[in-house]
């Protein structure tokens, strides 16, 4: 067994040119599936983050039926105890309660359907970037005047519509059933990058919209930002049920925006798909490295064999040469990736203001290590080099002797 | 390594034969290409002949040593060594044949350019699963037989033709077999180098009994055997025992 090892490596030192070739193929592939393992966890981070934090929040409340009809009936009633639970839950570090309508905003030129959503300005700031996204004119003030209004620039433009133009909203009430109109000012213009909120929203302060829906101080939907936001992907979260009841629903980013979990489960599957295939590849390679080596000792594992070596022996040799390589390669290869991780980390990726399934990646993607990657895919690696040294080692295990000597015996 | 068999005396007193073929044939290809490397050869060995088989190219030496060692399977006939059959052993059976009761000399790379001259030699004592001590006492009284007490730790390249040569005779005493088979040892080598080769097997042979079987189709090497066979077109022409 000594021997076994003592030859295995001395093998290895026989042809390094070979050796670092074949483990540069081991040390690359390693060090790729961990900078991809980062870099989707790092884009995962990103993308989830600029769809949470840009406005809809990492979790929202909403009557049972609101996200299913829309309907401007189906209100949360009398949100003030919910909002004062709320400012006490840990796990929640920011909320703020939503009125949201269907209207017809007119400017002097066009008219448009959007969205009309009321809100609390500085609530407001604890969930989205609302106020970061301001490019001209000012943020909501809570205590100016009620016919404040934002819209985007690229809407403004759509609209022909300037800082201080009037605009005037129509929304149906809920009370009296007909259209109920107000005068606004435009008072601020912001960019999302985001064509939903860009071209389809506006926002004014909460109570004028409570007037003209006529559902008194009630709210459509209170959206959070929690502590820890990667706990909102769970569907079985506790704080789910903590604060649900037979009236509202608390539901985390992934229902509330399947499209973006299907995005990313896809973007995770298909970087699964290239990890594989890369990977066969370099199983290729690997098995090509161990064929070549065991071409050039034919004459050598001849010998072994004639003079007595048991062709599993030889089989083992292979074996182990491939382990002490992969072995050396697979660490290198760790390092290799976790630098790679660490500089991409730092610098960051970035994917400008490039849209993902109608979200704006807001941020560098910074690829981010995981203890998965490094407990994970070392033996998986290791597994898979010693798999895809299985075939040569078994074509050496089965030299015959007298052949691979017919020169001389 | 492997559990070995406790080694006796090389020979068998009882039947003074060591090695026997009976009607042994090998034939390679088919119908027009066919070729009778060896045709119904029928010889025995006893123990301590230095016996030569020389022929022509092509005669069927190699085909019969390698018949002998179990690197090939007959076409028919059968070996027998020390009365026991070997066509009837396992691959693995086979292996461990070869190990424990044959030494192998090639034409020339028979040694693991990765090992030294020792380590070459310990390799098949460690297959043969034998203690350290007796491992290292055997290599180095056995290289110093075959006059290489100083280069036990060159490896192959550090060493020339002939004495990589001898360290392929000291690996194939250590392991005590019944017989050392040589297919044209001294082939590579000059003809001084390749005599002086011989004198050392021949030594080796009168000293220490060993049985050796080689073939060569050189006269000079030729003449020091103490039997002569002569095989032509895969049969035995001529078979003398000489002084
Ligand atoms: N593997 C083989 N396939 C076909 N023919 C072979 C093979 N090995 C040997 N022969 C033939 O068998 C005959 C004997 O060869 P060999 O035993 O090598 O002779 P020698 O060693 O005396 O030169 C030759 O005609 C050779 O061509
Ligand atoms: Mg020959």
């Amino acid at each position: 067994m000594q021997m076994t090892w003592q030859l295995a490596a001395r093998n290895l030192n026989r042809n390094r040119r070979r050796t670092l070739l074949t483990g540069l193929i081991i040390s690359l592939s390693t060090a790729a599936l961990i900078l991809t393992d980062a870099f989707i966890l790092g884009f995962t981070d990103t993308a989830v983050r600029s769809a949470t934090r840009m406005f809809p929040g990492d979790a929202q409340i909403h009557q049972l039926d609101y996200l299913a009809e829309r309907d401007e009936a189906l209100v949360i009633e009398a949100p003030q105890a919910r909002l004062s639970q709320l400012a006490s839950d840990p796990e929640v570090v920011g909320y703020s309660p939503r009125v949201m309508a269907f209207g017809m905003i007119s400017s002097a030129a066009d008219n448009r359907a959007t969205q009309v959503i009321g809100i609390d300005p500085a609530q407001e700031r604890t969930v989205s970037r609302l106020a970061d996204a301001m490019a001209e004119g000012d943020y909501l003030a809570g205590d100016g005047a009620e016919t404040q209004l934002l819209m985007g620039r690229r809407l403004a433009e759509l609209l022909d519509v300037e800082l201080g133009d009037r605009i005037v909203i129509s929304v149906h009430n809920q009370e009296w059933g007909g259209a109920e109109q107000a005068l606004f000012r435009v008072s601020g213009l912001y960019d999302f990058n985001a064509r939903m909120l860009d071209e389809e929203t506006v926002f004014v302060l909460q109570a004028p919209l409570q007037t003209m829906l006529g559902v008194d101080d009630a709210v459509h939907e209170i959206a959070l930002a929690l502590r820890t936001p990667a706990l909102a992907s769970d569907p079985d979260l506790p704080l789910w049920q903590r604060l649900s009841d037979e009236q509202v629903k608390a539901q985390g980013w992934t229902t509330l925006m399947p499209q973006l979990a299907a995005m990313l489960d896809m973007t995770r599957a298909s970087m699964a798909i290239i990890g594989i295939m890369l990977f066969l590849l370099a199983a290729l390679g690997v098995t090509n490295g161990i064929f070549m080596s065991i071409y050039e000792r034919t004459w050598e594992i001849g010998v072994l064999l004639a003079i007595g070596t048991r062709r599993l022996a030889v089989f083992r040799l292979i074996l182990t040469e491939t382990l002490l390589l992969a072995l050396g390669a697979i660490a290198a290869g760790l390092v290799l990736g976790w630098l790679a991780t660490l500089t991409l980390g730092a610098i960051g990726i970035d994917y400008g203001s490039m849209e993902l399934g109608g979200v704006a990646m807001a941020e560098q993607i910074r690829p981010r290590a995981s203890w998965a990657q490094y407990s994970l895919y070392p033996p998986v690696v290791l597994a898979l080099t010693l798999l895809a040294a299985m075939y040569p080692a078994a074509h050496a295990a089965r030299i015959v002797p007298s052949r691979a000597l017919h020169k001389s015996l | 390594m492997h559990a070995t068999k406790q080694r006796t005396a090389s020979a068998d007193p009882a039947t003074g034969v060591v090695f026997e073929t009976r009607e042994l044939s090998r034939h390679y290809g088919s119908g027009d290409t066919l070729v009778k490397a060896l045709d119904k050869v029928s010889l025995t060995i006893a123990p301590g002949e230095f016996t030569a088989i020389v022929g022509p190219s092509g005669s069927g030496k190699s085909t019969l040593l390698q018949l002998m060692g179990g690197l090939e399977a007959p076409t028919a006939g059968e070996v027998y060594l020390r009365g026991q059959a070997i066509s009837s052993m396992s691959g693995r059976e086979l292996s461990d044949f070869r190990r424990d009761h044959i030494g192998f000399i090639f034409q020339a790379y028979n040694l693991i350019p990765v090992l030294t001259a020792a380590e070459n030699c310990e390799y098949i004592m460690l297959l043969q699963g034998l203690p350290k001590a007796e491992r290292q006492a055997r290599v180095e009284s056995m290289l110093t037989r075959v006059g290489l007490s100083g280069k036990a730790d060159r490896r192959p390249a550090q060493l020339s033709g002939g004495q990589q040569q001898r360290v392929a005779v000291a690996r194939a005493m250590v392991s005590q077999p019944d017989i050392i088979l040589a297919d044209e040892p001294t082939a590579n080598l000059d003809s001084q180098t390749g005599s002086d080769l011989l004198d050392m097997m021949h030594e080796l042979n009168r000293r220490e009994g060993m049985t050796f079987v080689f073939s060569t189709h050189d006269p000079m090497i030729m003449e020091r055997a103490s039997r002569l066979i002569q095989l032509r077109d895969g049969r035995i022409e001529s078979d003398e025992v000489r002084s």
